[in-house]
């Protein structure tokens, strides 16, 4: 967008890219994208204080695949069962206790399946091309910083990032 | 603690994780090809040996009558049972919050994936008509038969696929931060490989929140699941009527012995590779303590469930149970029982000593003898147990022939071959759980671990 920056903060700790979050909060600047190396709780904390967000939806996919997962396995015993309904040695044709492994094992798999799909399509992957302002070492040993901001913003913003701890701020285009 | 980086003070920095597990996968030298052309060679003898088997028939194995389930049987178990440490220390520690798990657990992951797919064909080679083993799938079909679903045969059918859908996608799960990684490094080809297979990861904010809730309830998900596979795998045996397998007992003592033998096949991998891979500083004495640990405990487990299996049969007096028993202890074939009593409760109370436990030699051995120890209590549980069965004019102890034998050595083969490849292609620590935790990573390289002198 026209007269908008990219800073970024290159950061060698996550309690500095932590404390750099919260500084983009009180600066009222919410467009912002954080590269971390590895799951860092006090990333994750800071990024939920500054927007808000609660518990990854994942979870909700994750149910209803256990909820069908279960569903599936006993529509596939006892309908199977009914299908071919011969009474063998005066048992019931369709005999729970058993299909409750078959029911288990389905539930545990549509699970995972819907687990592993949703964090795909939430997280926006496969992604094709870099997020603005990727750098190689945001994956190896570096915390990094993306915020846009407006032409007038640039120096303030640019001073709080270093304030708190960043190593080099660059900026690029928009 | 900040866990600052890149100034020198700590024993090894985030960057150091990388190079050093980067390191692993530099392109291979000679030994390595002539490591993977001699597991080929082996894999190559066990499907030749499969080959005439199918061609003539289970005639050319040891099998008859009454032993139908023998060697083949014995090592879908022991595949299935080394399968399970995988899902332990990834899944059951994670939601414990192990620290020690996190140079251990892509081993134990990677070990799983292999020794599921291996444990996968020995019902199929088991079988005399391979190519109908599809039968156990359902499927639709002009005749609306399916499978019954009251077998605990079907059940396992049900219960390994998931196992192995659910390993494989934990496993590539936990590897995605880890190629972008090596994305961002690589060059040529291998930059094509990882780029595919990285998907695009960057590690954004948005990225880790979906992971780290998708990696949870995967390990949710796969912590009922690891209890629930082996326990059905037990079924197999325990819902049959023959002596020395009909037990309630099964469950939880198949589940204990396949963390106890999988935990012994980690330290039997961990232990040549810290010292050929040179990753020593990623996977510390510490590591290799905590897990011995596991081994420990898991054998005094399977050492009470040996003595619980005996009170029971002794209490009942069940005079066919009491003679299979008897059989098993001091009949011609006793020395596999004596063997497996030796490998799997004696061997390992060695490891009460700290010394031992932090000793990679003794480490080694002990899990080789593990190892031995569990494959022993299979076969002497399936073959042994079929061999005594309630009709005495039957009884014939079964000697394995060259098949079996080809086709077990072949699937080990198999196994450390697909385990070679991995280490060479694919991370084999993980490198973002171990910058997460590197504090207690740079704490069992700095401070003096107990008795370290002795590793």
């Amino acid at each position: 967008m026209n007269g908008e920056i990219e800073l970024i903060g290159t950061f060698t700790s996550e309690d500095e890219c932590a404390a750099a979050i919260e500084g983009l909060h009180k600066a009222h600047v919410h467009d912002f994208n954080v590269f971390s190396p590895f799951m860092s709780e006090k990333i994750n904390e800071a990024v939920d204080e500054v927007r808000g967000w609660g518990r990854s939806p994942v979870r909700k996919f994750v149910l209803a695949g256990g909820f069908t997962g279960a569903f599936t396995g006993l529509i596939l015993t006892v309908g199977t069962s009914w299908e071919w309904n011969i009474i063998a040695g005066g048992r019931p044709i369709a005999a729970i206790a058993p299909y409750i492994v078959i029911i288990f094992e389905l539930m545990i798999l549509f699970g995972v399946l819907s687990a592993v799909s949703s964090f795909f399509f939430i997280s926006r992957l496969p992604a094709f091309e870099p997020a603005p302002g990727y750098r190689t070492r945001f994956g190896a040993d570096k915390f990094g910083l993306v915020a846009r901001v407006g032409d007038g913003d640039v120096s303030r913003v640019e001073a709080m990032l270093r304030d708190a701890g960043a190593e080099e701020v660059a900026r690029a285009a928009a | 603690m900040a866990a600052a980086v890149g100034q020198g003070e700590f024993p090894i920095n985030y960057i150091d994780v990388d190079r050093t597990a980067q390191r692993v996968m530099n392109p291979a030298g000679l030994k390595y090809w002539l490591w993977v052309a001699f597991l080929a060679f082996l894999v190559a003898v066990g499907v030749s040996y499969w080959t005439r088997q199918i061609y003539e028939g289970l005639g050319v194995t040891g099998y008859g009558q009454p032993n139908y389930w023998a060697v083949y049987i014995t090592n879908f178990v022991f595949w299935v049972g080394i399968a399970h440490s995988g899902t332990l220390i990834s899944a059951v520690l994670y939601l414990f919050r192990t620290r020690w798990r996190t140079a251990v657990y892509r081993c134990a992951e990677t070990m799983t994936i292999f020794a599921v797919v291996t444990a996968g064909l020995f019902p199929i080679i088991h079988l005399g008509r391979p190519w109908y083993f599809y039968w156990l799938c359902p499927y639709p079909n002009e005749r609306y038969l399916q499978p019954n679903f009251r077998s605990p045969l079907t059940w396992d059918f049900f219960a390994i696929s998931t196992y192995l859908t659910t390993s494989a996608l934990f496993l590539s799960m936990g590897l995605i931060p880890d190629i972008a990684n090596q994305r961002d490094i690589s060059t040529g080809w291998r930059k094509k490989f990882y780029t595919i297979l990285a998907c695009g990861w960057q590690g954004t904010d948005r990225q880790w929140r979906n992971f780290s809730m998708a990696y949870l309830l995967l390990a949710g998900f796969a912590t009922p699941l690891v209890l629930s596979v082996h326990s059905v795998v037990s079924w197999d045996f325990a819902t049959m009527q023959t002596p020395g397998m009909h037990s309630t007992i099964f469950a939880p003592y198949f589940v204990a012995g396949a963390i106890f033998s999988g935990c012994a096949l980690v330290i039997t991998l961990m232990v040549p590779m810290r010292k050929w891979l040179h990753i020593e500083d990623l996977v510390t004495v510490w590591h290799m303590d905590n897990l011995s640990k596991v081994v420990l405990f898991t054998s005094l487990v399977i050492s009470y469930s040996y003595l619980t299996e005996v009170f029971v049969v002794w209490y009942a007096q069940d005079p066919i149970e009491m003679m299979t028993f008897h059989e098993r202890f001091f009949g011609s074939q006793g020395y596999l029982f004596g063997g497996m009593i030796l490998c799997n409760c004696l061997v390992p109370l060695l490891l009460f000593s700290p010394r031992i436990r932090t000793n990679m030699v003794w480490l080694f051995i002990i899990s080789i003898f593990v190892n031995i120890g569990m494959w022993l209590e299979r076969f002497v549980l399936i073959a042994g147990s079929l061999s005594t069965a309630q009709t005495p004019s039957q009884w014939r102890f079964y000697v394995p022939k060259i098949t079996e034998v080809a086709i077990t050595i072949g699937s080990f083969g198999w196994f450390l071959l697909n385990f070679s490849l991995f280490t060479k292609f694919l991370p084999i620590v993980s490198m973002t759980e171990l910058k997460e935790g590197i504090t207690w990573l740079r704490k069992s390289i700095r401070e003096p671990y107990p008795y370290r002198k002795a590793a």
